[in-house]
């Protein structure tokens, strides 16, 4: 009875017909999901091109070329070795910054959370660092090493290096300890504790002051290297405003862009996704 | 054979004393009920035993080779699913996966965690399950002594009553000792061999009772019968009565019974 019922090709057929019926169904439901994941942002984009191509209307080519124009000078600038290579300076630099600024502010930052003294003395320190504005230390840096390429570096990774370490201090203390306590009980030496309960905690917590960490460095990188006229994308524009080619400006702002969203994409996000997957009810 | 030794513990938390020269003697083999007023220091003094916290004053003497400890609150890792969660003091011991596996399995087949369970992270468990998994971490290591706060806590009567004769079954089979904490006297009487009652303010041990025979042959009825007999007993006079501290009486509740407040 089984094996006939099985093997019958009229009841699989059918069977097939109902899971497509099925699928069939689903449709609707899976397309209305898509729409909504993606249109609201879709609206966006939409709007903000609007208003931008509405101002290159009203003011011209010469004040605002159009988004079109920008996206044909953008594409024209990689097209060359020279935008890759601007392109490629910054972000080389954004991250040699700021992996330093990591090692140094994140390694003071695991110290203080854990010694109160180290985190009473650094205290003062972070908040005098954190509230120097970034331009101070353009202007500082240019004074002290000159236009070079070691001065934007120091930059970024001055400017971002407290924000870690004031991350990392709050990482450490905002850690479950109960957790810890936990392991204790089953014989965890300190160490163990740390790489296998806290670490872990305090990477999640660490992912989006990192992300937010990379957007300020590459702000202060591009602004640096306008200054200093060092190449990469801010001497790229600082090159187009003595021409005062403005699809060139705006092309290397775009190219700026897409370089945050590809460290944010291929980079930050992937990290966080593997440290921090439990924070999100939806993960 | 496993004992454990307190020995006028004090503890303090930022300078308010919470246990004062409390001592507590589990003979080997015993399983010893704890029972206090809550906020008597119970969780403490477990924490004390479990070597998770340091007293301030006091001596610990362990006659055992391992404990499994409960928390009062699950305590699971959040990033690990139920198998992970229950395999990790074996990976803390650097176990190989395949043992660690076989015995996970074995301790969540003890506390009736179904296969599918076991792939979820804590947040994706209900209360009971997350329970049920912080016991089976706690069986896990193959423990020869127990110290158990109120784990049964959030299960259901009958699940409860499941895991009740898990560690009557262990204790009774392996020798186990241990310190298990409850607030349900029924509990205490059909688990342990001795109730021993924590001072309301950690003043040391008031004093202990012992229902008649041994655990895991006592009938109901005789369980039943003792802690009705015991209700009445000086010694249980602030866990049992309503004292000053309780809610109004629509939000008061049945301290000893499942349907205590927490
Ligand atoms: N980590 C801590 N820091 C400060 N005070 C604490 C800490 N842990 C416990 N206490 C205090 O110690 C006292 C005893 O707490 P404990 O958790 O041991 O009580 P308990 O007897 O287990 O109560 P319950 O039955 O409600 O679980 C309480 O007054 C509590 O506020
Ligand atoms: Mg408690």
């Amino acid at each position: 009875m089984m094996r006939s019922m099985r093997f019958d090709p009229g009841l699989i057929r059918a069977r097939q017909r109902e899971r497509l019926a099925e699928w069939a169904d689903m449709l609707p439901v899976l397309a209305g999901r898509a729409a909504w994941r993606i249109g609201p942002p879709l609206i966006g984009i939409a709007l903000f091109l609007a208003l931008w191509q509405a101002a290159h209307l009203q003011y011209g080519a010469f004040i605002l070329p159009s988004p079109w124009q920008t996206v044909a000078a953008t594409v024209t600038a990689l097209s060359g070795l020279a935008g890759w290579a601007a392109l490629g300076a910054t972000l080389a630099r954004v991250l040699l910054a700021l992996g330093l600024s990591v090692v140094i502010g994140g390694g003071l930052g695991l110290l203080s959370g854990y010694v109160a003294v180290i985190r009473a003395i650094l205290a003062p320190v972070a908040i005098i660092l954190l509230g120097m504005p970034a331009t101070a230390w353009v202007i500082l840096t240019m004074i002290w090493f000159g236009p070079s390429h070691g001065a934007i570096l120091f930059t970024i990774a001055i400017v971002t290096g407290p924000i870690l370490y004031i991350g990392t201090v709050d990482a450490v203390r905002g850690r479950d300890r109960r957790l810890e306590d936990m392991a204790a009980s089953f014989g965890a030496s300190a160490l163990a504790r740390f790489h296998r309960v806290a670490l872990r905690q305090i990477l999640a917590a660490l992912g989006p002051v990192i992300g937010i960490a990379l957007a300020l460095g590459f702000k202060v990188a591009i602004m640096a290297e306008l200054v200093t006229n060092v190449a990469g994308l801010g001497a790229e524009m600082a090159r187009a405003r003595a021409q005062m080619d403005i699809d060139m400006a705006l092309a290397n702002v775009a190219l700026a862009v897409i370089g945050l969203l590809l460290i944010e994409h291929l980079l930050i996000r992937p990290l966080q996704s593997r440290t921090g997957h439990w924070q999100r009810p939806d993960g | 054979m496993s004992g454990l030794t307190l020995a006028t513990i004090s503890h303090a938390f930022a300078g308010r004393r919470v246990l004062d020269t409390v001592s507590l003697v589990i003979r080997p083999g015993e399983l010893v009920a704890l029972v206090g007023p809550s906020g008597s220091g119970k969780s403490t003094l477990a924490a004390i035993a479990g070597g998770v916290l340091k007293p301030d004053r006091g001596r610990i003497m362990r006659r055992y080779a391992r404990h499994g400890m409960v928390f009062q609150q699950a305590r699971l890792l959040p990033w690990a699913d139920a198998r992970d969660n229950i395999g990790f003091p074996l990976q803390l011991a650097g176990m190989g996966a395949e043992r660690i596996a076989a015995r996970v399995q074995a301790a969540a087949e003890a506390v009736a965690l179904r296969p599918d369970d076991l792939s979820k992270r804590p947040d994706a468990l209900s209360g009971g399950m997350r329970a049920r998994v912080a016991i089976a971490r706690a069986l896990v290591v193959e423990p020869d002594f127990l110290v158990f706060d109120e784990p049964f806590a959030a299960l259901d009567p009958a699940l409860r009553r499941r895991m009740q004769d898990l560690v009557l079954s262990l204790s009774g089979a392996r020798g186990f000792g241990g310190l298990f904490i409850t607030h349900d006297l029924f509990e205490a009487a059909r688990l342990a061999h001795r109730i021993a009652v924590l001072d309301r303010q950690g003043r040391g041990i008031t004093g202990s009772l012992t229902p008649p025979g041994a655990p895991g042959t006592r009938s109901e009825a005789t369980i039943f019968g003792f802690v009705e007999k015991t209700r009445d007993d000086p010694l249980l006079r602030d866990l049992v009565n309503v004292d000053e501290r309780a809610l109004p009486l629509e939000g008061a509740c049945d301290i000893s019974g499942f349907r205590r407040c927490c």
